[in-house]
């Protein structure tokens, strides 16, 4: 039996890895925001209200340790009161190698992170997704006519994994001619280690010289293109951005929108296969694929954990954080709190505050993407009902109904899938 | 006194959830792709709709001040 006080779920456990669950209930027994002896002193915040007041909070509470709760160690003095100087410090000095990694726009704070925000919005405004969701009703079709006749595929790596990098790449407004190559290059992890690459080669680095280039050309040459339009994208003040500063985070948006939205498709595909009735419900009724989206973000939520550093002392729900105190958001677990789901284990079609989720965050760093990826999984999955009849998990590879084996990726960052096998008929 | 609905430009990123629970309270125009506020003081029948809306904006971009 598992003694869940000494499990390090950063490190994971090859139980845990396939359902972190148990990990969570246990927390959630002790109280909605617990500090981890097993994790050095990490509070882990289980509460689904207590979540939403640390991620509504920019105050107290910094991004800058945000993936997996890494960052650089501070040279503040011990009186200090407010972090924040000393963060920025910090950012400013890491050695080259590590910058991208320190400046991800998810680790950034205000007022960067505001700046940063606000050039994305032209990429995710309504209109551009509007445009951009044509895109994607072909490209699903698409992808689906290359293994129909097979009447089996890989959910993950036939379907999700490319719908999701070139959807990316149309909405950025990568020419055609150029789509194959990210399709190949766009390869990208989740962790600061696979961002930074193999041998120090930093894989979006690719994506950013490529961005950078195309700036500075339609700034220089403008077209009626989307890339013009990227090109000409200015900070709230009206002033221009650097080249390099954009490339940035249009790179950053493929390493953001690519496991995870891919993740998301393969884990509804999972429940689509294992919930009864499910598949001709929504074969009848489609209009509540959205309802089916929003149950499985909130069970199976890609982005199961995110770190926050309190700058200033904080305290949540009676529990005080010290200044400099690292605190591990899970997010899934916050999604099971049965104090805001009832019966929070148990997917629900019809459950009426599925939208509660919280599984894009909440806050200035909530999901930018989030309408990105409920398009996406709302398109592939109105294509899969259309498409594919009698969809199946494959007992080939995962074993008989009652006894699945799945094989998620070993992150304590992400809850992803790594393949789903399916079979079916064609419509 | 009553209650008044203020938006955080520098939050709002036009995600749409207000439009979606309190269409006739929110809107996002077409041209300039900003959020709108349609009624800025919610009837006292509309006010649990309303709220429902601020709490779903995932930016935390909306509230209802007393004023």
């Amino acid at each position: 039996m598992t003694d869940f006080d000494q499990v390090n779920f950063l490190m994971g456990t090859p139980e845990l890895i396939q359902d972190p669950t148990p990990y969570y209930e246990h927390l959630r027994t002790k109280c909605p925001v617990h500090q981890v002896e097993a994790l050095g002193g990490v509070f882990a915040v289980t509460g689904h209200e207590e979540l939403l007041t640390i991620m509504r909070d920019t105050v107290h509470y910094s991004s800058a340790n945000c993936l997996a709760g890494m960052f650089p160690p501070l040279d503040a003095p011990a009186d200090a009161d407010d972090l924040g100087p000393y963060i920025e410090a910090a950012r400013a000095s890491v050695p080259p190698e590590l910058a991208p990694i320190a400046n991800l726009l998810v680790s950034l704070d205000p007022p960067v992170h505001t700046d940063q925000r606000h050039l994305l919005k032209r990429v995710l405004s309504p209109k551009r997704l509007a445009e951009n969701e044509e895109y994607m009703g072909g490209l699903a079709h698409r992808l689906i006519d290359e293994f129909i006749e097979r009447g089996s595929c890989d959910v993950m790596h036939d379907f999700a994994w490319p719908f999701t990098t070139l959807i990316i790449a149309d909405l950025l407004g990568v020419p055609e001619e150029d789509r194959q190559l990210f399709r190949e290059k766009a390869n990208l992890g989740n962790t600061p280690l696979e961002l930074l690459g193999q041998d120090g080669e930093f894989p979006l680095a690719f994506i950013e010289d490529y961005f950078t280039a195309y700036i500075e050309d339609r700034r220089a040459n403008p077209r009626d293109d989307f890339l013009t339009i990227l090109a000409d994208a200015r900070y709230a003040d009206d002033s221009v951005p650097d080249p390099r500063t954009v490339a940035t985070l249009a790179s950053f948006m493929f390493a953001a929108a690519g496991d995870t939205t891919s993740g998301l498709i393969c884990a509804a595909t999972r429940v689509l296969c294992e919930e009864p009735g499910l598949q001709d419900r929504l074969r009848a009724d489609p209009d509540r694929i959205a309802d089916f989206i929003e149950e499985t973000l909130r069970l199976e939520g890609t982005t199961k954990s995110t770190f926050r550093m309190a700058r200033r002392h904080a305290e949540v729900d009676g529990t005080d954080i010290p200044i400099g105190s690292s605190v591990m958001l899970l997010l899934n677990a916050a999604n099971r709190d049965p104090r805001r789901f009832e019966n929070p284990n148990v997917f629900d079609l019809d459950r009426p505050n599925s939208r509660e989720h919280v599984a894009f965050g909440r806050g200035p760093h909530a999901c930018a993407g989030a309408p990105l990826a409920r398009t996406e999984a709302r398109v592939a999955f109105r294509t899969f009902l259309e498409r594919m009849s009698d969809i199946r998990l494959s007992d080939e590879h995962h074993g008989p109904a009652g006894d699945r084996r799945f094989e998620y990726e070993y992150s304590s960052v992400l809850r992803k899938l790594l393949h789903v096998h399916i079979t079916f008929g064609a419509r | 006194m009553s209650k008044r609905l203020v938006v955080d430009r520098t939050l709002c990123d036009t995600q749409a959830m207000c439009v979606s629970i309190a269409p006739d309270h929110f809107a996002v125009d077409d041209d300039d792709e900003t959020m709108q506020i349609l009624i800025e003081r919610p009837a006292a029948a509309d006010l649990e709709r309303v709220e429902r809306a601020v709490r779903a904006c995932p930016k935390g971009a909306l509230s209802l001040v007393d004023d």
